[in-house]
């Protein structure tokens, strides 16, 4: 029973933990001010639809991507669609590519980047920021892809021990 | 490629119209929010707050362990600051009585500079920084009203821009909002400067300040306070300090860089200003012509 709430239970967590990690941001590292922009959820969401659900994984995301935008950041519609659709992507990858843990790391922080990427032009498009997109690259993307990495590095291990078990759990019970 | 069904296309192409409507619509200049997203925005910030509360002592934890680290050459910075301190403090204090015996001769009460501070604790920050702003656990039941200043103990970092009933959102400083200006003075040795804080110059993560008058002498180092003029905040809330003095665009007023004196890193307790004297009502800004004042009857202002 309580694999079965753990799933959710991480995620809602993972949200709101992401806001208290971001208050350490920006920081400054050699001169450079540096933005660090915590994406647990999505990343904990991309490991669910390429183990587990695609499905579920797309629910979740259209729910937390819903919160997300009426509670931070006012402007409805945003990650209501990014968010499934980057799991969406992630679970339909998963015809193409092996699923072991190194490759699903690197494909879920590359479905963060191109995230990152149009989030990038759709604030630039209604001038939001007027960073140039080189300074983009250096102060928030990098840092941020370097930063969320190495949270997946310590963490993925986990989320996958934690999705087969209530994979595992799922076959039992369906026999 | 999938196949699209007739069905399946009529739902996306919907799906795609509505998402439009739907970001035309909150990326209007909101003065308040709608009735779910208010419910919403309560739910979560009361299970923010709830997760705060841990986090803010464990960041507690690692800010303590820093400044013990720091302790011995901070003690001797302070020791030599003390010794001014008390000379600073016999002058403050001989002001503020002569400043209160004038003010009882001219009988003038309220005055710019008055104002109660509310405490209110961070509870968040947008995770993707992208729009520069904070939560606080304190909203409209509180009396928190838009537009009020929102301060650190070591200087202002921005105004409430949206409020709910248990919480409310603070657009920082840095944005690149156009409409959001504070109406500041520079404090020289000898003369006052006006000036309008108007956004921030993202390479070098500072604060500008234009249209102050050229031919009033401002230089590097001095401090930049709220003038209180804009009708909103009050007035001598410090923001920060001169880094470089230039000549705007056009030659005829001059611009400065201001370096804010608050740490917007680190944001944990925060304390609301509300102004004790009238208080325009409004967005500050927006292009229009229309009558501000909210009829709170400033004697000599004129019947309607």
């Amino acid at each position: 029973m309580w694999i079965r709430l753990t799933i959710p239970f991480i995620a809602i967590v993972l949200f709101l933990l992401e806001p208290e990690f971001a208050l350490f941001s920006p920081i400054e590292w050699n001169g450079e001010i540096i933005y660090l922009v915590p994406r647990f959820l999505i990343l904990y969401l991309i490991f669910i639809s390429i183990y587990y659900s695609r499905k579920r994984a797309v629910t979740y995301g259209l729910f937390f991507g819903l919160l997300y935008d009426v509670f931070y950041i006012d402007i409805i519609g945003l990650y209501t669609v990014l968010y499934p659709l980057v799991c969406y992507t992630a679970g339909w990858s998963v015809k193409y590519i092996h699923q072991h843990l190194s490759i699903t790391t690197i494909l879920s922080v590359v479905l963060v980047a191109l995230m990152e990427l149009i989030l990038y032009y759709f604030f630039h498009f209604i001038q939001f920021t007027t960073l140039p997109f080189k300074e983009f690259l250096l102060i928030r993307l990098i840092p941020s892809i370097l930063a969320n990495l190495l949270y997946l590095i310590m963490l993925g291990w986990a989320f996958k021990y934690l999705i087969d078990a209530r994979v595992l759990q799922k076959a039992r019970e369906l026999s | 490629m999938p196949h699209f069904s007739n069905k399946k296309l009529i739902i996306l192409l919907v799906g795609m119209i509505l998402l439009v409507a739907l970001i035309s619509f909150s990326l209007r200049d909101r003065q308040n929010a709608t009735l779910p997203e208010q419910f919403i925005k309560d739910s979560v910030g009361l299970a923010q707050s709830v997760v705060a509360k841990p986090a803010n002592y464990i960041t507690g934890i690692f800010y303590n362990i820093q400044s013990l680290l720091n302790t011995y050459e901070e003690n001797q910075r302070l020791k030599m600051r003390l010794e001014d301190f008390a000379v600073l403090q016999a002058e403050v204090n001989t002001l503020k009585s002569e400043n209160e015996q004038l003010r009882e001769l001219l009988e003038k009460k309220d005055s710019l500079r008055d104002y109660d501070p509310l405490r209110a604790t961070v509870i968040a920050r947008n995770p993707d920084q992208w729009e520069e702003k904070i939560i606080i656990n304190k909203g409209s039941s509180h009396g928190v009203k838009q537009n009020m200043a929102v301060m650190t103990t070591k200087g202002l970092i921005g105004k409430i821009s949206l409020v709910t009933p248990f919480t409310s959102e603070v657009e920082l400083l840095y944005t690149n909002n156009p409409n959001f200006r504070v109406s500041a003075m520079v404090q020289g040795e000898k003369v006052v400067a006006f000036g309008l804080i108007e956004g921030y110059d993202e390479e070098r993560n500072e604060l500008i300040l234009k249209r102050i008058d050229s031919s009033i002498e401002i230089s590097v180092g001095e401090k930049v306070v709220t003038s209180g003029l804009g009708g909103i905040f009050p007035k001598g809330i410090l923001i920060g300090e001169i880094t470089e003095v230039t000549t705007e665009d056009f030659g005829l007023t001059k611009m400065a860089y201001i370096r804010p004196s608050a740490d917007f890193s680190m944001l944990e307790e925060v304390i609301i200003a509300k102004r004790s004297a009238t208080v325009i009502d409004g967005s500050d800004g927006d292009g229009t012509n229309a009558d501000l004042t909210n009829n709170t009857g400033i004697p000599g202002e004129g019947e309607e």
